[in-house]
């Protein structure tokens, strides 16, 4: 059975290279043959911003949207979307906006691993 | 398959002016409050024991209370330790939350052991 890998991300998109670094991290996972799971919490929730349109930069929503076709689950906390003026609509097609009792509890409790990648 | 049962969130910043004692501590309520972690735990190090301290007063800034989200954990059995050589060495002897359980770095790495899972705020 394939172990599950729980990446908390919790640093912005275009704050430095962590949100760069979750994603690196979960296609390295997947093509390993992990079940890879990804939970925005605080500015972590601006990687499923649909729209990002970084000039010189990795274009982190465009990867994670990539990454969700080949099997990524991405949720990020519902509150923090608000409190920063994200509402559903918004997020990258394929990724969700949740929550922190519903959803990062449920990956919490059914990972083998999980990596915290903040500021 | 249910597989990690316990988490422990260490907690290193400072409170106020920065958001990661309060957004973790609402994490470990939330994986309690959700009925599928056994055990949520705090472990304050470092500057983090600085939220032990009784006598914070939020209000004077207009932010919420990470007392008041201490002490929520304790509705659901939530548990929270801080290292006292680290809090003592910071400020010395001072009035702790009720709910906060002073430590020594022995107690801590049990602690460490004994949770499945472990993040950082």
């Amino acid at each position: 059975m394939a172990k599950t890998l729980l990446i908390h991300l919790r640093s912005g998109s275009m704050m430095n290279m962590d949100s760069n670094v979750a994603v690196k991290l979960a296609r390295a996972a997947i093509e390993k043959g992990y079940n890879v799971r990804m939970f925005g919490y605080g500015e972590g929730i601006t990687a499923i911003k649909e729209g990002q349109d970084p000039k010189r930069f990795p274009n982190v929503g465009k990867e994670i949207g990539e990454l969700v076709q080949k099997g990524l689950t991405v949720v990020v906390c519902g509150t923090c979307c608000a409190a920063r003026g994200i509402f559903r609509g918004e997020e990258v097609k394929g990724t969700m906006i949740g929550s922190l009792t519903n959803d990062l509890s449920k990956f919490v409790s059914e990972a083998d691993r999980m990596v915290t990648l903040a500021r | 398959m249910r597989m990690a049962e316990s988490i422990l969130f260490l907690m290193t910043k400072a409170p106020y002016g920065l958001e990661e004692y309060f957004a973790g501590s609402r994490a470990s309520l939330a994986m309690l409050a959700s009925g599928l972690i056994g055990r949520s735990t705090l472990l304050l190090v470092g500057d983090g024991t600085l939220n032990a301290v009784a006598t914070q007063e939020p209000q004077a800034i207009g932010m919420p209370s990470n007392m008041e989200a201490t002490n929520d954990l304790e509705d659901f059995e939530g548990e929270v330790y801080a290292i006292a050589e680290d809090l003592q060495a910071r400020v010395g002897e001072v009035a702790v939350l009720p709910s906060v359980k002073l430590i020594a770095w022995d107690k801590a790495r049990e602690l460490v052991s004994e949770h499945g899972i472990i993040t950082t705020f």
